[in-house]
């Protein structure tokens, strides 16, 4: 067991200080923050629909950015991370120092949180900088730096030729698809891909999750029986296979696609968020704040949210992983976004190449498999370290 | 216990009826994509938009009231009448009925060898915990879960078939199904679909019979003259199978149809995955709709075994809840 | 004088752990003999489960190590037996009782299914139908109404009481010549206590079985013990007759634990202080750095040898007890004091138990 000082230094704890405090001075620096960021985005969001021209580029310096759907939904994930995973483990040095220690110990998981930085790091910048990919008839088949293939398969050679074979040039440096899109840039694009399947459609999950869960456990009755009935269809339904028919009956983008993993994919973590609430519902300190007077929104906010924190934060990372996979696994087989490059999109354009173009499906999976191997690692020392009930 | 059984069967009619409703549902509110193509085909041969929309409607039934066609729909969805593929020139039950033998042919060695080499493995790391076979399991399970199954199976094509001739590029359906030749081109699809299924029965059931190897009860039964072999097999795994059944029949039935689906894809087998694939290519609704809800109807009776498995392996059930 | 059943010399089992070798037992030597209740007393912590668990080797291994000493059992060196040997031993000739019967019986299957196991685990001719007469009469013998019809309920329909006496019918099934009973009444009411204690004297008594009794509590001390053996951080600090034991205590340590019982003396005190680590235990005697008496000869050397305390069977491991050495210093005026009959561990447990 842990000692009791130990154990109150939490995630879940993140807002005793405040909860003497009401009205407008229960508005923390977290929340300010969040809200007053929110307020901008918004004000931008309003400048990009009424001021700017319909199909203009939202910034024009320092870079050229025409801010999509997708992109002001990532802006906002980002914040929410931002103010309420980052934020507190800034505010709270000890708390931070604990899981630190507890995360350090596994060290693949280190290595890993490291890799997943550079790539998803890159996945946000990189887009901003380099342009998408085109199409170049000239440049077909062109294989990676320091490789080389029979000048036969690659039409024009880019790079220099020598003995009847072509050689990669750093112009492609992980080569070239058939219809001569660099493999590096759509690798790039393909990274801001599957940050945006991960990081967004997560949230969209807790969001909903928590929301739904919470109110079960606390209506009770048939509005909880009819929740937990719809659950149970939702998880009944095979995942892959209900994604499979709304991408083919609404799908083509990535916002949709995003979206509609999100709205179809919380149930387990409903379920979850009920049954802990529940179980919270009777403990001393809610009993506690309730005979105060408190009133429900504000227990459910203030005490069970927080304590139900750790719970949802676990099951959502080990969502994440399976979410880059599908997101993949529907490009690959035609049903993601045509208009933007991603993994599985490449490793399906090279599939008919297999023969004489190996590296146009290989490297791209190369990416997603390290990189869903890494999340699978953190995910495993994230549950480890944030919760010390699971012993394994 | 009887009433219990007696309402989960209930229930799973009314998840199907509300499935079904459900899909239907979601069918109507959307634009119909053969539609679009149909019209589009009519106009661009000089045909009238508006005339080439109604033929279609008329044709397909679609100029009747909705609670009409539901009613048509769901009496379909329960006289086995799943519509016409437009693409195939057959009714949807017989693709389906050519198509499936050709899942079941390598799906089932695969569902077999991760059940019982997965639980096999996990028992043995939990009974070896943190040994170095322990470690090399838990290595190999992270790559299994982790690699993407259609990746793999290029990845197969690529090694054993384009660089070492081993296996052939491309199923080829017209070699006999019990042919050593037919078996040579089903061992790459059946290695993609165990790995990906191994991989994530070997994590769970350790770490099921790690809340078991240091139970009581099995002190008690080794107290009692039982040696390790009855130990494990009778004291740690058979109460073990109470959670492990949950996950044998629901996740891995689920994964086994998802891999199976990406590799038949792969691979060019034509099974039920590919006949869905080539329906969602083609704009074959009726197709399309049949092979989603086929793997949703496995998975419904899948959690019905599961439920009743667990009324049979745990004797401490009680049935007041549901 | 002939060999007795059970003879324990200087065990050590050790856990090799992340954080260090944990010497849970470290230098133990205990006799039992056929017909004789030995209990073996001290906190939580004291080794005295591991002891118990060494005998039959039922500690995992790795990590448990027994890494010196011997234990024989009606002639025979148990740590020398191979695993084969052992499982006979096991359930055959030594029966075992556990301290929790709620987590000692295996949920899946019926009681009479795993005592039908360990009568046949050991009596291999012996058919199912046979093994279920068998059953249902241990059963019966352990004080379960309505055993027939009861032999095929599961676990979960018995009350604490009832499923330590299907444990204790499983121990017996083989007739055992020894049963290593580890607190086997701590879990249960105050009422049942009594009773499961009088059903292991009726077996002793019509069996002649050697009992190992390990127990915290001076109460069942009192009630069922021939000899004690008092354990502290893993070495025997006074062993001797019950009636030695509780009419003399001459270990400051057992002073210490009597003097814990409510109403003995004018105070109730907890003993100061708490268990020594267990991966570097004190040098000299273990219990110096809470002993009222420890002097400079305390604090050196190995754990003092068992002197002989009068003439009868008593001995104590106190440097104060040494021949030549002032034993008053310890005992002061009047030595004697009455039986108590309460739990013996008041004292400040931070220890845990070794494992």
């Amino acid at each position: 067991m842990m000692g009791g000082e130990d154990y109150r230094d939490r995630f879940e704890d993140i807002d005793w200080d405040d909860m003497q405090r009401s009205g407008l001075d229960s508005l923390t620096t977290q929340t300010a923050g969040f809200l007053a960021s929110l307020g901008v985005v918004a004000l931008l969001l309003v400048y990009d629909y009424v001021v700017v021209a319909n199909d203009g580029p939202t910034f024009t310096t320092p870079f050229e950015w025409d801010v999509t759907q997708l992109d002001w939904l990532l802006v906002v994930t980002l914040l929410t991370v931002v103010f309420f995973a980052v934020y507190p483990l800034y505010d709270n040095p000890r708390m931070s120092r604990r899981y630190w220690r507890e995360f350090r110990k596994n060290r693949a998981a280190v290595v890993s949180g490291v890799f997943l930085v550079g790539i998803f790091g890159l996945g946000l910048v990189g887009p901003l900088f380099i342009a998408k990919p085109d199409l170049n008839v000239l440049a077909q088949y062109q294989p990676p730096v320091f490789l080389s293939v029979p000048e036969s398969t690659v039409g024009t050679c880019v790079g220099p030729v020598s003995d009847g074979m072509c050689h990669g040039t750093w112009q492609y440096p992980l080569g070239t698809t058939g219809q001569g899109k660099g493999i590096m840039k759509s690798v790039i694009y393909g990274m801001r891909v599957s940050l945006e399947v991960g990081l967004i459609t997560p949230l969209i999950i807790i969001i909903i999750g928590t929301a739904v869960g919470t109110v079960a456990a606390y209506s009770g009755g048939i509005v909880d029986e009819l929740l937990m009935r719809y659950v149970d269809i939702q998880l009944t339904f095979p995942t892959f296979f209900l994604y499979l028919l709304l991408l083919y009956l609404y799908g083509g983008t990535l916002f949709l696609l995003i979206v509609i993993f999100g709205i179809t994919s919380w149930g387990s973590t409903a379920r979850l968020v009920r049954s802990e609430a529940l179980q919270r519902r009777e403990e001393e300190y809610i009993q506690a704040a309730q005979s105060a007077g408190a009133s429900e929104f504000w227990v459910i906010r203030k005490h069970l949210v927080p304590n139900v924190s750790n719970t949802v934060i676990t099951n959502a990372s080990l969502l994440i992983p399976s979410l880059i996979l599908f997101e993949a696994a529907f490009s690959f087989l035609g049903l993601g976004d045509p208009t933007v490059p991603s993994w599985g999109q490449v490793i399906s354009a090279g599939r008919s190449d297999i023969d004489t173009a190996w590296w146009i499906s290989t490297i791209p999976g190369v990416f997603l498999f390290t990189t869903v191997l890494a999340l699978n690692f953190v995910g495993d020392a994230l549950r480890d370290a944030l919760d010390p009930r699971a012993e394994d | 216990m009887k009433w219990y059984i007696a309402r989960r069967l209930a229930w799973t009619v009314v998840a199907t009826f509300i499935i079904l409703s459900l899909t239907f549902g979601l069918m109507a509110a959307s634009p119909d994509p053969q539609a679009a193509s149909y019209v589009a085909q009519q106009v661009q041969e000089g045909g009238d938009f508006e005339e080439a929309q109604e033929s279609y409607e008329r044709a397909r039934g679609l100029d009747q009231p909705l609670w009409e066609r539901y009613k048509n729909y769901m009496i379909g969805m329960v006289t086995l009448d799943w519509g016409w593929s437009e693409t195939r020139s057959q009714p949807v039950t017989e693709a389906i009925l050519e198509a499936w033998p050709y899942s079941v042919m390598y799906a089932t060695p695969a569902l077999i060898i991760s059940t019982v080499l997965g639980v096999a493995i996990g028992l043995y790391s939990a009974t070896h915990r943190n040994s170095l076979e322990d470690y090399a399991a838990s290595a190999f399970a992270f790559f299994g879960i982790s690699i993407p199954d259609f990746w793999f199976g290029i990845l197969m094509i690529l090694i054993f078939g384009v660089w070492l001739g081993w296996i052939p590029i491309y199923y080829h359906s017209d070699v006999p199904w019990f042919s050593l030749q037919n078996v040579q081109q089903l061992i790459a699809p059946t290695l993609v679909v165990t790995l990906s299924s191994i991989a994530s029965e070997m994590r769970f059931s350790r770490a099921t019979a790690l809340e078991y190897v240091n139970a009581e009860f099995v002190k008690t039964a080794k107290a009692k003259g039982a040696d390790s072999w009855r130990r494990v097999t009778r004291h740690i795994f058979r109460p073990a199978l109470v959670p492990l059944s949950t996950i044998l029949v629901g996740d891995i039935l689920n994964i086994v149809l998802v891999s199976s689906y990406l590799v038949e894809v792969v691979f060019g087998i034509p099974g039920l995955g590919q006949l869905s694939y080539k329906a969602i290519i083609q704009q074959d609704v009726a197709l399309v709709l049949a092979t989603v809800l086929i793997p949703t109807f496995i998975a419904i009776v899948g959690n019905l075994f599961q439920d009743l498995a667990y009324t049979v392996l745990d004797p401490r059930i009680s049935y007041g809840e549901r | 004088m002939t060999e007795p059943l059970l003879s324990i010399r200087n065990l050590k089992t050790h856990f090799h752990t992340d954080e260090g070798t944990v010497r849970a037992v470290d230098g133990v030597s205990l006799d039992v003999d056929r017909g004789e209740t030995v209990c073996v007393v001290g906190e939580s912590g004291s080794g005295k489960t591991v002891t118990a668990e060494s005998i039959t080797r039922l500690i995992p291994e790795p990590p448990g190590e027994i890494v010196d000493g011997t234990v024989r059992f009606d002639g025979e060196d148990v740590t020398a037996m191979s695993e084969k040997q052992l499982e006979a031993l096991r359930g055959g000739r030594i029966g075992h009782i556990f301290q929790n019967p709620q987590g000692a019986l295996n949920p899946v299957y019926t009681v009479g299914w795993q005592i039908r196991e360990a009568i046949q685990l050991h009596d291999k001719k012996a058919k199912d139908k046979e093994a279920r007469e068998r059953a249902i009469d241990l059963l019966d013998r352990v004080g379960i109404p309505d055993a027939t019809s009861r032999i095929d309920d599961y676990p979960h329909e018995f009350s604490g009481g009832m499923k330590q006496r299907i444990v204790i019918a499983m121990a017996l099934a083989s007739n055992p010549d020894l049963l290593i009973a580890d607190e086997p009444t701590t879990a249960l009411d105050v009422t049942i206590q009594m009773q499961i204690l009088r059903l292991l004297n009726q077996v002793q008594e019509e069996f002649n079985t050697g009992i190992v009794m390990i127990t915290h509590d001076l109460g069942v001390v009192a009630e069922v013990a021939d000899r004690v053996v008092v354990m502290y951080a893993g070495k025997v600090m006074e062993e001797g007759d019950v009636y030695e034991i509780f009419e003399n205590p001459s270990h400051p340590y057992t002073r210490a634990l009597l003097e814990c019982l409510p109403g003995r003396g004018e105070k109730m005190s907890a003993i100061g202080g708490s268990l020594p680590s267990t991966t570097s235990p004190p040098d000299g005697c273990r219990f110096h750095p809470r002993c009222p008496y420890a002097v400079g000869d305390c604090e050196i050397g190995e754990q003092p040898p068992m002197y002989a305390v009068d003439d009868g069977d008593h001995a104590v491991s106190c440097v104060h007890f040494e021949p030549g050495a002032d034993p008053s210093v310890v005992l002061g005026e009047d030595g004697s004091d009455a039986v108590g009959g309460a739990r013996a561990d008041g004292g400040d447990e931070t220890g845990g138990d070794a494992r």
